[in-house]
């Protein structure tokens, strides 16, 4: 008796979201140690893995903004870039700790993302789309012109961060850090969406008169909306220049605001987990895996294009979808044998 | 007087390109209602295409380009066919999203073909100059302005006035009825990235001789003609190209009398309070939603 009442409290344990996302962090944070003990683990692995996972940071924000409240933005790299720009200028020219950086790099993008929020109030849809991309252009076409702050086309270099003035990270445990930052976001996520937020941005997305008539303050929760993508994407953006300790231009284009929409439809709208396993779709497999594939080395980028049309021809619902398929398939494959059995 | 002459002459050839290339994105969006991200990088493909028959196969230019032209409406049929096709049933989000897998495909085939060193691609025409009220325009340019209008009044007079424009037009109001109509559907949305293909080329051999051929070709091009399709409206065809010219010539007047280093932010900007006011662009009408 005993026994079993246990054995329900660990399922309960298990089946606790939370912990589910803290289990998940723990699971990624073994990389560093995984590469350090086998060989096959190679460590560019870490910085494969860790840029992924910042990447999904951002696409968090973008999937509570496109996922959640149906407005679709292109102009995620351009705040990414002006978060990690911010930071690295701060750190390195002006000498700030890491964590003041992280402040101001998240405080201005915000600022410009309520004004795009304001926007959205009158434009809609697909025009919203390339109002934001224009938003994205305008500070990309900035980092280049803008040198004594950007460093223009030869780019901007950071260092690790460094943690309350005397913690000094290295590349695994900063890692760590991403990590840990994308648990937390995670589960600000988890409880931003299941609470009255998550209600509001909902019903904004079913019907935006029937959200007012229901008393939802459509300004009020576009503005949140915008305001929660950006920090995300600061947030994604500071981790960026930390980790890779270079930013570019060229880093901040039209093409990697796809992939973050690329990495929220196809992992799954209003998908958690999606998000970040679309993160590793869209940038991790080709390094991971493809790259391993014989002959086809040089092919990783076109096979990755394959692999995105192939999921939203077969999986329009995002890949998460393939989960439940699969489950759909074994219990079947089990009802069958018990049938058998019967007979 | 002058330089305000030149640097209308010089908008009006970078308003060609751009206009070329929303026209290729109006012609998919309002038959197969996607927005086509991949216009810019199919273009760059097969101005590739035009610059390697040009100086490894060693063929005049003008055969080249047509040759680029074939390849450009073979590469139409095989994205219509192989993908568009089959993603009827996909959410309008998701669909734009194909053309980000197309980038990625084309953007990793390049290299294979062409190398990754950049190539140059020679004027069509190469010597002559024009002198128009006190400003030089070469012939290429001049040919460039006049090429653009004519092939855009030729595509206009098509969508208008016959049989297959009607059929077109039919399927951009609404795919469903055309269908029921007899209108083959399917041949035209099979044309329609034929066509957007060849635009994309033409507007590729028209910019590549002011750079050089590289995987970037197109990037600006892509990003202004997206930003002249809001700003003209997607909801008719001449929008965009109105769109496209005006981006180009203010984008010069106010590089050349503002500034150089702001003029194109302070663009961006304007059009975005632009479309604060006019959220459907220049021509677009309210779409009217039913609660």
């Amino acid at each position: 008796m005993n026994k079993v009442k246990t054995q329900l409290d660990f399922k309960a344990l298990i089946k606790n979201p939370y912990l589910q996302f803290i289990l998940f962090g723990l699971v990624l944070s073994t990389l560093p140690l995984l590469s350090a003990q086998f060989s096959f683990i190679k460590s560019g692995y870490i910085t494969t893995v860790g840029v992924a996972l910042i990447y999904a940071i951002a696409a968090l924000g973008l999937n509570l903004l496109l996922g959640w409240s149906g407005l679709i933005s292109l102009g995620t790299a351009g705040f990414m870039g002006l978060a990690s720009y911010i930071s690295a200028y701060l750190t390195v020219d002006m000498g700030l700790p890491f964590e003041v950086a992280l402040i101001a790099a998240i405080l201005v993008p915000t600022f410009i993302g309520i004004l795009v929020g304001l926007v959205s109030l009158k434009i809609e849809g697909l025009y919203l789309a390339i109002a934001t991309l224009a938003v994205s252009e305008i500070l990309r076409k900035t980092f280049e012109e803008f040198d004594q702050f950007t460093g223009a086309f030869s780019g901007k270099s950071a260092k690790f961060p460094q943690l309350f003035g005397m913690i000094q990270l290295d590349r695994a445990s900063t890692y760590w850090l991403i990590v840990f930052i994308l648990v937390i976001v995670m589960l600000i996520t988890y409880n931003l969406v299941n609470g009255q937020i998550g209600r509001a941005l909902n019903a904004m997305r079913g019907s935006e008169a029937a959200a007012q008539a229901m008393g939802v303050n459509l300004l009020k929760y576009r503005l949140v909306a915008f305001a929660l993508a950006t920090i995300f994407a600061s947030v994604a953006g500071v981790l960026y220049v930390h980790f890779i300790r270079y930013s570019y231009p060229s880093s901040w284009t039209l093409k990697l605001s796809l992939d973050f929409l690329a990495m929220i439809v196809i992992g799954g709208l209003r998908s958690i987990y999606g998000t970040v396993l679309g993160a590793f779709i869209v940038f991790a497999v080709p390094d991971l895996f493809l790259k391993q594939i014989p002959y086809f080395s040089q092919l990783s980028y076109t096979l990755n294009g394959v692999l995105i049309i192939l999921v939203i021809m077969y999986y329009p619902n995002g890949i998460v979808m393939i989960f439940k398929d699969i489950r759909r398939l074994v219990l079947k494959w089990i009802k069958k044998g018990d049938r058998k059995d019967v007979k | 007087m002058s330089t305000f002459v030149q640097i209308l002459l010089r908008s009006l050839e970078s308003g060609s390109v751009y206009a070329l290339a929303a026209l290729g994105i109006i012609v998919i969006y309002r038959t197969s209602n996607i927005t086509n991200f991949a216009q810019g990088v199919v273009g760059m493909f097969n101005t590739y295409v035009v610059t390697f028959l040009v100086i490894k196969a060693g063929f005049p230019l003008w055969m080249a380009i047509l040759g680029g032209v074939g390849t450009a409406i073979l590469m139409g049929f095989t994205i219509d066919f192989l993908v568009i096709r089959h993603t009827k049933k996909v959410s309008p989000v998701a669909k734009q999203i194909i053309t980000l897998g197309l980038i990625m495909v084309i953007l990793g085939l390049a290299p294979l073909f062409f190398g990754v060193d950049p190539l140059n691609l020679p004027r069509l025409f190469n010597e002559g100059n024009l002198t128009l009220l006190g400003a030089n325009i070469s012939f290429n340019g001049l040919f460039n302005i006049v090429f653009g209008f004519v092939l855009m009044f030729v595509l206009f007079y098509i969508l208008q006035n016959t049989k297959v424009g009607l059929a077109v037009r039919t399927t951009a109001s609404n795919e469903y009825t055309a269908r029921l109509m007899g209108v083959p559907t399917k041949t035209v949305t099979l044309g329609a990235w034929a066509l957007a293909g060849v635009l994309g080329v033409l507007s590729g051999v028209m910019i590549a001789p002011t750079t050089s051929v590289n995987l970037n070709l197109m990037d600006v091009v892509q990003v202004n003609a997206l930003i002249a399709c809001v700003l003209g409206g997607f909801q008719t065809f001449y929008g965009p190209i109105l769109g496209a010219y005006i981006i180009g010539v203010s984008r010069n007047l106010l590089i050349y009398y503002v500034s150089s280093v702001w003029g194109g932010q302070i663009l961006y900007v304007l059009i975005l309070i632009f479309l604060i006011f006019r959220p459907y662009g220049l021509i677009g009408k309210k779409v009217v939603k039913k609660v």
